[in-house]
């Protein structure tokens, strides 16, 4: 099972020390020394995300990967998600192939239209544009990464001329996913353009993806592309034991579900919902056998490859923090590949292993 | 008007412990040493590389500017600056310069305060309007709007260093409504200069909100950038915005012997000022003027003593708190010769101009000592 990849992924939540809530400037240096810690404990990939709210300060992602970049030295640096529909595809590839050569080739993306829409107002646009929006910029982003100079028009950004970007990424561009939550035409698309696949499961019973992993899979066939690689991108905490995992976790996740359930309008948390979660759901919080036969059951249903945990959570303290991650990368990651291989058909809808699919951390159109 | 209230006390009392002195590049692609130009990736690393000589040396700065054409690797400074700022320990890090104008706002403070995240507090922010013009273009700005756009978002951005709700509207950018920006710097402040080429309306406009002045001479005799630094002073004081200090960017570059640099330094400066000069009508240089801006100019180019000597007189004459040298402008230029003149920047030049500056106390008080404090 040396195919199957984990991630590390911060929204940038603001940790707390010994109770003491950190400020902004020293959550974003902890997450610096995180990625240290996440590549010592031989994990693939460490991705922030990108928020434009109180308490998360994963507003400039590409700056904050740079410093990342330059503290470590072999793991893969991306996005958890970038948004694109509020980004300029032209910054974004300057920002991304700077990255890049800071890292020596370590930089990758998965690009989304957020579920969280700060961004739209904070940057002038309509939200009612969302779809349209994330078409058109995606379309110029992957024309900016596959081609050398590029003349596009469109109708939410400025015309280029014969543009050719500096600095340069390496011919074909860095590796960019496509995040979906769950709509099957985001599914499509990805397959269309050739990206591999990032499925955000936050909630609800993961398995329900599995229709997903499949549509992508048969549309890539269609569309005539390359097999590409299906992650999963869930929330999720790791002690040393069930109980200790979950008491810790509940106590800082229920405000936060409290707040985005207000916000949305969605359920709010009970903690009979919280068990439900953690028991059957999208909720990867556990000892780490507890969460290894967890995530290789779910990597069998929806056919996965990567694996990415998220977590942080508001105000979760930094000891905490260390400790999950340290438990993810040495005692998660190993159990689940072990889980895999004592039955290794089971999980792979083809017979291509994602070996074949990511060479040298690539994805295949790079 | 949003003058550096917060820090404005603790500014001038770091300036009064000395001159500042920089280092800028705007990250030319070098050559490595069998004479290949190298790739952006490798441009990239060597900046970060001088950048971590100059903090281990003692530099008090490095900047690296914002350009969008095929000789520089650096687009995105604050992404280069965030590298930078995990592998040093003290030196500043600022841009030379953020091209505001072509640029939102917003971003520009979201980047620029996640470098002041990661590097303790160090960075600092160096607006312009830009020299040149690629930018307007590249993200769908008109030429012709070139000062209102500066205008606008400089005032935006005056109001996201406060770092609470901004409410504005403007006709560049979308207008904002409470908008509270993340993160937050724990100074609760970014340190903020303007870039200024010459206008004095842009000198006035930097004294009206309260940020540091920082004269780009790349030509010519540093003697005539004198009422600039006046009118800046004058300003401040009838405005009653904080006194803060002047500083000065030039070109130039150190090695063992005048000659020695000369014969380094000239060839790709040559390649570059004519590629520029082209676009901007400039006759190709002659090598009379090259000499002659070294000589009498705003070429800071020769061995340790002649650096230092120009350098202390420019210093004397501008009364200036801060030196940057832009130690990139010989295009595509050895990295281990640009290594060395890092090295002899921050040893040896520095130092002397230090010395010589405390052995001949001038009539004219310096930088510091102007403001009466």
């Amino acid at each position: 099972m040396a195919g199957l990849e984990f991630g590390l992924n911060s929204f940038g939540d603001v940790a707390t020390d010994g109770g003491r809530v950190l400020s902004d400037a020293e959550t974003l240096r902890l997450m610096v020394e995180e990625a240290q810690l996440a590549e010592s404990v031989g994990l693939d990939v460490f991705s922030v995300g990108e928020h434009y709210r109180e308490g998360m300060v994963d507003s400039a992602t590409p700056v904050l990967l740079a410093a990342a970049a330059q503290a470590t030295s072999t793991i893969r640096l991306g996005t958890s998600v970038t948004v694109l529909s509020t980004q300029d595809p032209v910054r974004l590839y300057q920002q991304f192939a700077t990255v890049d050569g800071l890292s020596g080739g370590r930089a990758q993306l998965v690009l989304g239209r957020a579920s969280a829409i700060e961004s739209f107002p904070l940057f002038g646009y309509d939200i009612a544009d969302y779809e349209d929006i994330f078409e058109e910029k995606l379309d110029l982003f992957l024309r900016l990464m596959r081609e050398d100079r590029v003349t596009w028009s469109g109708t939410y950004r400025s015309p280029l001329d014969a543009v050719r970007l500096h600095p340069r990424m390496p011919e074909g561009g860095i590796p960019a996913w496509i995040g979906i939550g769950g709509s099957p035409d985001s599914v499509v698309r990805a397959a269309r353009h050739g990206l591999p696949l990032m499925m955000a499961i936050i909630g609800g019973r993961p398995e329900r993806f599995a229709g997903h992993a499949e549509l992508y899979l048969r549309a890539l066939a269609q569309f005539g592309q390359p097999e590409l690689p299906i992650a999963q991108h869930s929330l999720g905490f790791i002690a040393d034991t069930d109980d200790e995992a979950k008491n810790v976790h509940w106590k800082r996740w229920q405000p936060v579900v409290k707040q985005v359930s207000e916000e949305r309008g969605f359920y709010p948390p009970t903690a009979e919902r919280y068990a439900e979660e953690v028991d059957t759901g999208a909720l990867y919080v556990g000892s780490p056998e507890t969460v290894a036969r967890k995530i290789a059951g779910i990597v069998r249903a929806n056919h996965l490859s990567r694996f990415d945990l998220k977590y942080d959570v508001l105000h979760l303290d930094r000891q905490a923090r260390a400790r999950s991650i340290r438990l993810f990368g040495e005692q998660v990651a190993p159990r689940v590949r072990e889980l895999l291989a004592d039955d290794a058909d089971d999980w792979r809808l083809t017979g291509r292993t994602p070996a074949q699919i990511v060479r040298g951390g690539k994805a295949v159109h790079a | 008007m949003n003058p550096d209230h917060d820090t404005h006390k603790e500014s001038i009392m770091n300036d009064f412990e000395g001159l500042e002195f920089g280092l800028d590049t705007f990250g030319d692609l070098p050559r490595d040493d069998s004479g290949e130009i190298t790739t952006y990736g490798a441009a990239i690393r060597a900046t970060l590389d001088e950048a971590i000589l100059a903090d281990d040396i003692g530099v008090d700065a490095f900047a690296v500017g914002e350009h969008h054409r095929p000789e520089f690797a650096i687009s995105t400074p604050e992404t280069v600056l965030a590298g930078i700022a995990t592998a040093t320990e003290r030196i500043r890090l600022g841009s030379g310069v953020t091209v505001l104008s072509s640029d939102d706002p917003v971003r520009v403070f979201q980047r620029f305060a996640t470098v002041d995240a990661l590097s303790n507090g160090r960075a600092e922010v160096i607006l312009g309007r830009g020299s040149f013009t690629e930018s307007f273009p590249l993200f769908g700005y008109d030429l012709k709007d070139y000062e209102l756009l500066f205008e606008e978002k400089i005032d935006l951005f005056s109001h996201l260093l406060d770092e609470k709700p901004v409410t504005w509207a403007g006709t560049t950018r979308a207008a904002l409504h409470e908008a509270d920006v993340f993160p937050k710097t724990d100074s609760g402040r970014l340190r903020t200069w303007v870039g200024v080429g010459g206008t004095p309306q842009s000198v006035l406009r930097t004294a009206q909100y309260g940020f540091r002045l920082m004269l780009a001479i790349i030509g010519g005799a540093p003697a005539r950038f004198a009422p600039y630094v006046d009118l800046y002073r004058r300003a401040t004081e009838q405005l009653g915005t904080p006194a803060l200090p002047v500083g000065m960017h030039s070109p130039g570059f150190i090695a063992a012997t005048d000659e020695e640099a000369k014969e380094l330094f000239y060839p790709g400066y040559k390649v570059i000022r004519d590629r520029i000069g082209a676009l901007r009508g400039w006759p190709p240089l002659q090598r009379r003027e090259f000499e002659a801006d070294v000589e009498g100019g705003s070429l800071y180019v020769g061995s340790v003593e002649t650096v230092a000597r120009k350098m202390a007189a420019a210093i004397r004459t501008l009364d200036v708190g801060r030196f940057d040298l832009i130690y990139t402008a010989g295009g595509a230029m050895r990295a281990s010769d640009r290594m060395k003149t890092v090295e002899l920047f921050g040893t040896k030049v520095v130092p002397m101009v230090r010395d010589l500056l405390a052995e001949a106390p001038t009539s004219a008080p310096r930088a510091g000592a102007a403001f009466g404090l």
